[in-house]
């Protein structure tokens, strides 16, 4: 059976900490709720979570949705926002995880991949350097949200061209947020011709979509 | 120096009383009266009573708070998991029970420390764990902790088949290119027969969408050659159901317009000679004559595609499909089979006594899933690899010729690879035989008029998360 693949990649470093950790939390919870009851997710999906602030941790390896718990995401009350490194961490969990198909194994529909942030990489270099490593990957589609008024846009369009803008880290945002990330997901197993992306359904309006 | 004595010492010394060197004698006398013995001894064993029951307690809320793990669980599906408590860090429970699993079609063993069952109910539940650790009496309350317990629904329940065309009037169906969600046919092809069935895929009856796959077949009579057309719109292409079935099409109308009989007279001349020697230039004659024709075949639906989407005033790649054809035709000899695909479905050939499987194409198969190539790309047509798309095969007879969309192919071959075997291709037909969970039989003899009823029925078959399209036509 053919698994899709989904990366998270959470931001956790001191500015998350209080009110928008426990909203993104929350919001992780009502999606993974919500995909479970979906047929086709149930069916296909794995999840990783990877979060980073001064260190890159893996939360959760990529598991398929029906063993899939949720642990509690913290973060520390203040420290830098190591992207740069979270990105090396996802190539080398890429690499490792996800299965290209061949004459002798099935492959994965193209990964998804989905960075929260709420600040701007503190590893600068790092960053730009992974930047076209992970843009190889050929993932079907990466999804940058950038929250509140530190995060930085413009570094995250370097990245991909879909990169959303919350205004706030709340319960009610990153809710909607997540809901548009799961119909996103929905339709991330379709086929489609070779190295063309993921089409992203139209998000609610809570969402900017920066252009 | 006695306990005692030392007790009370302690306890006047915190009080910054001191005993006076005088007063030794009587301090000692004192310390072993009785009575005071009996109070030192009764406040030691409170205070240590005391300190056991801090500490349990301070146990048992490490306990409640603690994360403990119970895999989750799915509806229907016979779970048995084992509770790790040392890895928990929870070495020292003295007993456990966990009183409300039985309304979810669980149960606890407490001796083998196993929550056994199949579920029923799915959701995400908080149930209680009651607990006692070591030290504690045997007749103490019982203590509780919340533990998280999933249970996920069963896939095949979620799943809807919503019609595509729910309520909707002939008008919207001819706007929208609408298709029946199944389609099957079942009809003399030259002197064979071909059965063939196409259902739409759970995933497109989970949202009411369309089915993308479509087929087509014609046995041209003047020149005895039958053509089987197989084609399977992409998922991601908002017409792709249009493409399919106009690429289907487009294949019968270019033989039937261009397949006269000067061109059938040429092809059926290079078959015998062929037959009649292995000389290397009239098979590349051969080679060349299929190039040319069925190429052009290729082009012709491609270029009728691109005209279509014009007219749309739609892009051509709305009208993405996959596409396979065979043609084949009966000689004195024996059958000559020609063949074109482009996209990830297969034609297999399987010999008169099913020892042999001679896979007619090769699958565009990307890196990831759902990657593929379609008749509708222009790059395809000047790729070097373009002259490989074509198969040629002449054989005394044949027992099946099968073109299958992925649909049918993830499931029941899972790999190109498998593909090439003739254990899978058994594997198959025993399944369409009946070797399947649903006891399905599909009798593929010719006077078997319920045989596309059957293969529509067998097409249901269950696998995790294979929901596409599902064509097959079997020619027999």
């Amino acid at each position: 059976m053919r698994r899709l693949p989904v990366y998270f990649l959470l931001d956790t470093s001191g500015s998350m900490h209080g009110e928008p950790i426990q909203a993104l939390n929350n919001a992780l919870t009502t999606m993974i709720n919500t995909l479970r009851t979906d047929a086709q997710a149930l069916d296909s999906l794995w999840v990783s979570i990877i979060t980073f602030d001064r260190e890159i941790k893996e939360l959760v390896p990529l598991t398929e949705l029906p063993s899939f718990q949720l642990p509690e995401i913290t973060c520390p009350q203040s420290g830098p926002t190591h992207t740069g490194k979270a990105l090396e961490v996802l190539e080398s969990k890429f690499n490792i995880e996800v299965k290209k198909g061949s004459a002798t194994q099935k492959g994965d529909w193209k990964p998804l991949l989905f960075l929260f942030t709420d600040g701007k990489p503190s590893d600068l270099q790092l960053y730009r350097q992974m930047i076209p490593k992970i843009k190889a990957l050929n993932f079907g589609a990466i999804v940058c949200c950038a929250a509140g008024n530190l995060a930085d846009d413009s570094l995250l369009k370097e990245l991909t061209n879909d990169v959303v803008h919350l205004d706030s880290a709340d319960n009610t945002t990153l809710r909607q947020f997540f809901k548009w990330v799961s119909e996103t997901i929905e339709q991330g197993n379709k086929s489609q011709g070779t190295g063309e992306k993921v089409a992203l359904p139209p998000p609610p309006s809570e969402i900017t979509v920066v252009i | 120096m006695s306990e005692i004595k030392q007790y009370i010492q302690t306890l006047l010394a915190q009080k910054n009383i001191s005993v006076a060197k005088n007063r030794e004698s009587i301090f000692e006398e004192f310390t072993k009266e009785e009575a005071n013995i009996f109070a030192v001894n009764q406040i030691k064993d409170n205070q240590k009573m005391m300190l056991d029951k801090w500490v349990l307690k301070n146990r048992v809320s490490d306990i409640i708070d603690q994360q403990l793990i119970i895999p989750n669980a799915t509806v229907g599906k016979p779970y048995e998991v084992y509770i790790d408590y040392s890895k928990a860090g929870m070495d020292d429970l003295a007993y456990t029970s966990f009183d409300d699993l039985g309304q979810f079609g669980l149960e606890y063993n407490e001796q083998l420390g196993t929550i056994k069952g199949i579920p029923t109910k799915s959701g995400e539940f908080k149930i209680s764990m009651k607990f006692r650790v070591n030290g504690e009496n045997e007749d103490s309350e019982l203590n509780n902790k919340k533990v998280s317990l999933i249970i996920n629904a069963d896939p095949k329940s979620l799943w809807k088949n919503i019609p595509s065309d729910l309520d909707k009037d002939e008008i919207w169906k001819n706007v929208n290119y609408w298709k029946p969600d199944i389609d099957y046919d079942f009809k003399p092809l030259g002197d064979k027969h071909i059965v063939v069935a196409s259902k739409r895929g759970r995933s497109h009856a989970n949202v009411g969408s369309f089915r993308d796959d479509d087929f087509s077949f014609k046995h041209l009579e003047e020149t005895g050659w039958s053509i089987v057309c197989v084609a399977d719109g992409a998922g991601s292409a908002s017409l792709s159901r249009l493409g399919s079935k106009l690429a289907c099409e487009f294949v019968i109308s270019y033989f039937e317009e261009n397949f006269n009989s000067d061109i059938v007279t040429e092809l059926d001349s290079l078959i015998k000679n062929r037959d009649q020697s292995q000389d290397d230039v009239k098979q590349k004659n051969l080679d060349l004559f299929i190039y040319n024709n069925l190429g052009k075949a290729a082009f012709f639906v491609h270029k009728g595609l691109q005209d279509y989407a014009n007219k749309l005033e739609r892009p051509l790649k709305d009208l993405h499909s996959t596409l396979i054809f065979a043609l084949f035709k009966k000689y004195d000899f024996g059958y000559a089979i020609l063949s074109f695909g482009v996209g990830d479905c297969p034609i297999g050939l399987v010999n008169k006594d099913l020892t042999e499987i001679q896979l007619m194409n090769w699958l565009d198969v990307g890196e990831f899933g759902g990657g593929t190539r379609f008749i509708t790309m222009p790059e395809i047509f000047s790729s070097n690899k373009f002259p490989t798309r074509f198969g040629f095969k002449v054989v005394e007879d044949f027992s099946y010729l099968m073109l299958m969309t992925d649909g049918i192919y993830d499931p029941k071959f899972v790999v190109e690879a498998n593909l090439e075997k003739i254990e899978c291709w058994s594997a198959f037909l025993e399944d369409l035989h009946g070797d399947n969970e649903s006891n399905i039989k599909v009798e593929l003899i010719a006077k078997n008029e319920n045989l596309p009823i059957q293969l529509s029925e067998w097409m249901d078959f269950w696998s995790s998360g294979n929901h596409d399209d599902r064509t097959l036509a079997i020619v027999f």
